[in-house]
């Protein structure tokens, strides 16, 4: 099984995970939403896959490129 | 001369590298120069210049001397091609093939063809390049190669290997599509694991994926060979031939403006979420007009192709779907370019605008961002096309200037949800009086903060010349479009930006 991470693409804090570990999700679907910029900025799976795990909480700081999730296909 | 001699001299040139070569590449699913050529153009409309060249050096190994160059038609309109052959040394760049490009660059400029290249060579040949009687011969005699003052379009298609000229003939286009597994380097994998004396991947050094999100180099990718060059049919379809002629006009689709009715509904409610602008482009310009041009590079701002009431646009539009459309580096270059495009050839620009300014911080500055910003905005005021923007949602400081606040459009328009102001009244209140949400005062500080943002405001100091339901955007524009034709020059521009580089 390939694994598969999911990275941050903006600098922010989590502010909802809207899935959980285990659930399939299909490319295009939102994982989590971050906010940034006074934004709700969703994180699309650009692939199909099911969560492994997630490697950030809600409220976490993250910054840009750092991995928020490992999707196994 | 026989006929019979002339007969077999024009099967051998048109035999290309050879039936194993060719056969070769059929069996790859790739097709060949003269297929490419042919399917790039209409049915029959080719004529070949320079098909009897060779390489002095080994004529009878050098049909067309490996650059197949010619004249055709797409959609009825001329056009100057070359098409590198790779079957014949790697379609090399030498003496012969050199002073074909020229000619149909020169053809091109003088006559008012747009100029397509067919990328796929080897760089330069060996060893003739070789040595100071080489570099004389064949480098440098001519001193306007590389110019570029835009005078007609250029498309380029990036169909294999595509090392030295053939990919700087791609930077230079206005218009670039890369083929998945095609390669668009400097030079080739092979030279640069020797220069750096480590394994060099050439996807990794010049693939697609690396044009199309990081150098933004393809302005389109493509899955094959046929792909690619119904794309530059395409590209070309919205432009003029040459820089002092319009772009050409088309019937209006049926259906077109069929989503305005719901298009309020692509929009959220809550100002904070995120939605995909190319919805709202679409649903506005004429039905599948929407040719969106480098969608991987800098999402976060979107820029395309369309016509509207048949006449071709030039769309600029933040997408807050990435990033909140904040707008990076990347951003402003493909803003900076799309911009030097539209100029060039007359096409009017739409402006879209929904950002919440300019990404900001160490990486922004270390990226060059205010000289990225000022280019960008240098470009938008050079432009002498119509300009309209329409405020989506919110516009903040400096970004609102470059996406076309105040006089650096022919006319703003704003819908009922637009805020104008110079940040957002969050960062405002946290900045002036250092509260965050939640806090005691805050509330009072942030309905200070908002005050004079609303579109009403904006319109009442003449900021915003219309307030408009986000239904009637398509007419509005169409309407406005025609109020501003450039008349007095017949709709072309002053091309302040023509001799921009074609790559920031």
């Amino acid at each position: 099984m390939a694994a598969i991470q999911v990275k941050a693409d903006v600098a922010g804090s989590v502010w909802q995970i809207t899935t959980k570990v285990g659930q399939k999700i299909e490319a295009g679907e939102t994982i989590m939403i971050i906010e940034s910029m006074k934004m709700e900025i969703p994180v699309i799976a650009e692939q199909d896959g099911t969560i492994d795990k997630f490697m950030v909480d809600e409220k976490t700081a993250i910054s840009e490129g750092q991995v928020l999730a490992v999707l196994t296909r | 001369m026989s006929t019979s001699t002339y007969d077999a001299r024009k099967a051998k040139a048109l035999a290309m590298g050879g039936p194993e070569k060719l056969a070769r590449r059929k069996a790859q699913g790739v097709l060949n120069a003269r297929e490419r050529v042919e399917t790039l153009l209409d049915a029959g409309s080719f004529i070949e210049s320079g098909l009897f060249g060779a390489s002095p050096v080994d004529p009878d190994k050098s049909a067309a001397d490996g650059k197949i160059a010619g004249f055709g038609k797409i959609d009825g309109r001329d056009c100057a091609v070359v098409a590198n052959d790779f079957t014949v040394m790697g379609a090399s760049s030498a003496g012969t093939n050199g002073r074909k490009i020229s000619h149909m660059k020169r053809v091109a400029t003088s006559r008012g063809l747009p100029m397509v290249f067919l990328g796929e060579s080897s760089g330069a040949r060996m060893p003739d390049h070789m040595g100071a009687r080489g570099m004389a011969t064949l480098l440098g005699n001519d001193g306007t190669q590389y110019i570029r003052l835009r005078e007609t379009p250029w498309a380029s298609a990036t169909l294999g290997l595509s090392y030295g000229s053939s990919s700087w003939y791609s930077v230079l286009s206005d218009f670039n599509v890369v083929r998945k597994g095609a390669v668009l380097a400097v030079s080739s994998a092979q030279l640069a694991s020797l220069a750096i004396k480590e394994k060099v991947d050439p996807e990794e050094m010049g693939g697609w994926q690396v044009h199309a999100e990081v150098t933004g180099f393809a302005d389109a990718v493509a899955e094959t060979d046929e792909e690619a060059l119904a794309l530059i049919r395409t590209f070309l379809s919205y432009l003029p031939s040459h820089h002092n002629e319009r772009p050409p006009e088309r019937p209006v689709p049926a259906g077109s403006g069929a989503g305005m009715a719901d298009i309020a509904k692509l929009l959220p409610e809550k100002r904070t979420q995120v939605y995909d602008v190319r919805r709202i482009v679409r649903a506005i310009v004429d039905e599948g007009s929407f040719f969106e041009v480098k969608a991987r590079f800098g999402k976060v701002l979107t820029t395309g192709l369309a016509r509207l009431g048949g006449r071709t646009v030039g769309i600029l539009a933040n997408n807050p779907l990435f990033r909140g459309g904040a707008m990076d580096t990347d951003a402003c270059e493909k803003g900076a370019s799309f911009l030097v495009l539209c100029d060039s050839f007359n096409i009017p620009v739409i402006l879209l605008v929904d950002t919440p300014g300019f990404s900001i911080g160490i990486e922004a500055e270390r990226k060059r961002a205010p000289g990225k910003i000022m280019n960008f905005m240098q470009a938008l005021q050079l432009c002498t096309v119509p300009k309209l923007s329409v405020i989506l949602r919110k516009t903040y400081g400096q970004a609102y200037l470059n996406m076309g606040g105040g006089r650096n459009s022919d006319e703003v328009a704003a819908w009922p949800s637009a805020e104008v102001s110079f940040m957002d009244p969050t960062f405002a209140v946290k900045i002036v009086h250092g509260l965050e949400p939640g806090q005691p005062g805050f509330d009072e500080a942030f309905a200070e903060m908002s005050r004079d943002s609303e579109p009403w405001d904006a319109a009442a100091v003449f900021a915003v010349q219309s307030i408009i339901q986000p239904h009637e955007t398509r007419d509005y524009l169409i309407r406005m479009l025609d109020v501003h034709r450039a008349r007095l020059s017949g709709g072309i521009g002053q091309h302040l930006m023509r001799g921009w580089p074609t790559s920031f």
